[in-house]
């Protein structure tokens, strides 16, 4: 069971957030005029080709974990509310929403023009069992409504969210990706979700193949017809095809794009490069269970050691900013904080206090075949100038995970992607009883500070509290932060009406091809 | 090779006073291939042995700032995208590709031959039951079986050792077992078990040594194919395992720097390259000093 709530870690790890639709892109409906005659006349703009990376393992989006099937879903499903590319939470199929005073009591209104890519109509009930499914079958996200007591719908037009607590992020939960998809009322018996759609977003979903699955304009969309009219998705998992694709005109989009092209592809012609920040972070946790990792000393130690600019540099080359806290420098939640520096003195210092023998042995165990084995390999470096000797332990994603959840390891690295709220960034990963704090982190200190962040309505007062615990979560080394990667993707030049977003949702609704 | 002479006293082709090793070396030097393949590997050895010592660098150390640096004077085949001298790795991988060669030659070779032994020798129902069985292994591919080993076992160096022995067993049983057929009817066989010896003494004193020239040139062969497979499994990230050096992985890691920096990818590439063909012209080299028929060819050739 630990493991299946450990999934989800990597669920948020590799979900995607949000959409990019903008509400107030009726009017975009309304400029493609041409297609209200209902697609006879859709705009000639034919087929977008996107190239993956990942190949989506299925298309329920409440079921599924896989960011190559977000990068499908985000295209076909929609949600209450959606995050801009700021995080801010925009309306979606909700036009406003209100909360009580108490803060118990959110009111959502729907839109009232929304109709099912099978063509049935869209109202509170479709919320209601949407929400239902994820709580009562306890999916991947039933998480996200933990503090969640009843959830009613006055009426067709209305649905209220009634709380425990006080809860801040819960327009992240409900819309902070498109796990949170709402889906026609009974249409997990009426469909196979993991192979069919049945959304209200701008594209609709065809079969999916084994190297690809295409998706066909939805004329009816609420918010007018997308401008392409197909999205064809691509799975190429080698890097060089999918540049060479790129560079032919075969496909006008990739994120497939290893970090040491970044630099020549800039400046190669017909092809534009995106990076942007983005909200992910990658980190170490040491096991506090194990000796000598329980000490603060012997963390700290490992803190002071290794050489994050190193690692970013071998790993990124340089497609990353360095962080010492979770939270991105450009996201309202950062919180400057950097205690540590490179310092193998100290480092010695701080063993030698805790008593560590030269030569002490620590496993890093992490996802075989990710950068994260680069960045191991960095610290084994950093470390064995200390008299750390590193062992690194490539596993399965699937044996990782039993060895996270069973407390077999000295310490692990992986990344945490597309949180918005720092209530995704902390909470569950460092208090105490949290489900995803794997490295046994106890400090009543910062278990009451999360308490009040997590109902604190203020905003500066919340992110003064947050800001508190994660100086403590540092400090004490709770997780070791390293770095926030960019997002790189590339596109064709001509391609417009494509914005590259730091929770990595890719959304192709208003994107257009020259020719 | 030269555990053979002293009991193929009886019928086997005696030559003048020489005695059999000395002859089949003398042959094998009078082949400048031989030699100048022989040379490699004896630097291979030294390098493999002492390559701790002879490496500038050691095999994770890293350079900061000094990333995909081209060969220079300092890095004489460049640095890698970690900052690590590729010299330097290449020089201590010679050490990784030669143990788990030898390792997983090792357990083929001691496993094959036995099993090739005891089929032989024995024939009948044992015979077919563990030919049937190498069959069965043999009809993999070998590449995929070591594969399939190592989603058992997991991936690592020690587990690639294990595969690879495994995948080229029957390969050293069919090569033994077909070498005990030829002897097993000799007279001097009959004649040691007709004197009341045991089978264990007659396997191991009589039947082995004289079954021993094939296994010896598919043991140099088998070493060269072991190495690449360990590239290969290594190179899939199946192998060896970073930081450790090996070349198959160097290769794979120097593929996506191909057009930044092709030392990365060309001297592990050029390591695997002279390495495996060393050791096949070697063995073609032993081949045509151990086959009788080839040997008398050679020797007239010499004598003239």
């Amino acid at each position: 069971m630990a493991a299946a709530a450990l999934g989800t870690a990597l669920v948020l790890a590799a979900c995607d957030t949000g959409e990019d639709v903008d509400v107030d892109q009726d009017g975009s409906g309304a400029e493609n005029g041409a297609t209200d005659e209902d697609g006879d006349a859709a705009p000639v703009q034919g087929t977008f080709v996107a190239a993956i990376s990942g190949e989506p393992d299925q298309f329920d989006p409440h079921v599924t974990s896989a960011y190559a099937s977000f990068q499908v879903l985000e295209n076909v499903y929609d949600t209450l509310v959606v995050p801009d590319d700021e995080g801010e939470f925009q309306p979606s199929l909700a036009t406003e929403w209100t909360t009580s005073d108490d803060g118990l009591t959110w009111t959502f209104t729907l839109r009232d023009d929304v109709v099912f890519h099978d063509g049935s109509e869209f109202d509170a009930d479709d919320v209601l069992y949407s929400f239902n499914r994820i709580i009562d079958e306890e999916l991947a996200n039933a998480y996200r409504f933990a503090s969640v007591d009843e959830i009613t719908a006055p009426d067709a037009q209305t649905v209220e969210i009634t709380l425990t607590e006080p809860t801040p992020a819960l327009l992240d939960n409900v819309g902070g990706f498109k796990g949170m998809a709402i889906i026609p009322e009974g249409a997990a018996d009426e469909y196979d979700l993991a192979t069919e759609g049945a959304g209200t977003g701008p594209f609709a979903m065809g079969s999916p193949g084994a190297s690809g699955i295409s998706l066909t304009a939805f004329e009816d969309h609420w918010g007018g017809p997308p401008s392409v009219d197909q999205v064809e998705f691509r799975y190429i998992s080698e890097a060089t095809t999918a540049l060479t694709s790129l560079r032919t005109g075969e496909v006008h989009w990739t994120d497939n794009i290893p970090p040491q092209d970044i630099e020549s592809l800039q400046s190669e012609d017909g092809i534009e490069v995106g990076v942007s920040p983005s909200v992910d972070y990658w980190y170490l946790a040491l096991n506090q269970d194990v000796e000598p990792w329980d000490q603060l000393e012997a963390r700290q130690a490992v803190a002071y050691g290794i050489n994050r600019e190193q690692i970013v540099d071998v790993t990124q080359f340089g497609a990353a900013t360095v962080n010492q806290t979770a939270i991105p420098e450009d996201n309202f939640w950062y919180h400057d904080y950097a205690p540590f520096d490179h310092d193998p003195d100290q480092a010695r210092d701080l063993l030698d206090s805790a008593g560590v023998e030269e030569g002490q042995s620590l496993g890093i165990m992490v996802v075989q075949d990710t950068e994260g084995v680069q960045a191991a390999q960095v610290m084994e470096a950093n470390l064995a100038d200390i008299g750390i000797s590193v062992q690194i332990e490539q596993e399965p994603s699937s044996t990782w995970l039993d060895r996270q959840a069973e407390g077999e390891f000295d310490a692990f690295m992986w990344s945490w992607l597309g949180n918005l709220d720092p209530f995704g960034f902390y909470h569950a990963q460092h208090y105490s009883e949290g489900g995803f704090n794997a490295q046994g982190y106890n400090n009543p200190e910062v278990d009451d500070l999360l308490e009040q962040a997590a109902s604190e309505t203020g905003q500066d007062a919340r992110k003064a509290l947050y800001d508190q615990a994660a100086e403590m979560i540092v400090d004490d080394v709770s997780y070791l932060y390293l770095y926030n990667p960019d997002v790189v993707q590339a596109w064709a030049e001509g391609v417009e009406g494509y914005e590259i977003r730091p929770d990595r949702a890719i959304n192709f609704e208003n994107v257009t091809v020259a020719e | 090779m030269t555990s053979e002479p002293d009991t193929a006293s009886v019928p086997v082709a005696t030559e003048k006073h020489r005695p059999r090793w000395a002859e089949t070396l003398l042959l094998l030097v009078r082949n400048p291939m031989a030699i100048a393949s022989g040379l490699v590997l004896i630097g291979l050895l030294v390098v493999g042995l002492f390559g701790q010592w002879l490496a500038p660098y050691g095999h994770n150390e890293q350079f900061v700032g000094g990333q995909l640096e081209a060969p220079s004077g300092s890095h004489w085949f460049g640095t890698d995208e970690a900052g690590r001298d590729v010299f330097s790795r290449v020089l201590l991988g010679a050490e990784v590709s030669l143990r788990v060669g030898a390792v997983a030659v090792g357990i083929s070779l001691v496993a094959g031959v036995l099993i090739g032994l005891l089929a032989g020798y024995y024939g009948r129902w044992l015979d077919d039951a563990l030919m049937r069985f190498m069959d069965m292994l043999f009809a993999f591919p070998a590449l995929l079986m070591a594969i399939a080993v190592l989603a058992i076992l997991g991936r690592g160096e020690n587990n690639a050792m294990i595969a690879i022995g495994i995948v080229y067993t029957p390969i050293f049983a069919r090569v033994t077992r077909a070498s005990v057929l030829t002897v097993r009817e000799d007279v001097f066989i009959r004649a040691s078990r007709s004197s009341g010896a045991g089978d264990a003494r007659i396997i191991f004193r009589h039947v082995l040594p004289n079954a021993a020239p094939p296994i010896i040139v598919q043991t140099t062969i088998s070493l060269a194919f072991a190495i690449l497979s360990e590239a290969a499994l290594s190179f899939v990230g199946l192998g060896t395992q970073p930081p450790n050096p090996s070349w198959g992985r160097m290769l794979s890691e120097g593929r996506g720097f191909i057009e930044h920096a092709w030392w990365m990818a060309l001297f592990p590439g050029l390591a695997i390259f002279v390495t495996v063909l060393a050791f096949n012209v070697l063995g073609d080299a032993l081949r045509d000093v151990l086959d009788p028929r080839q040997r008398s060819t050679l020797s007239g050739k010499g004598a003239r």
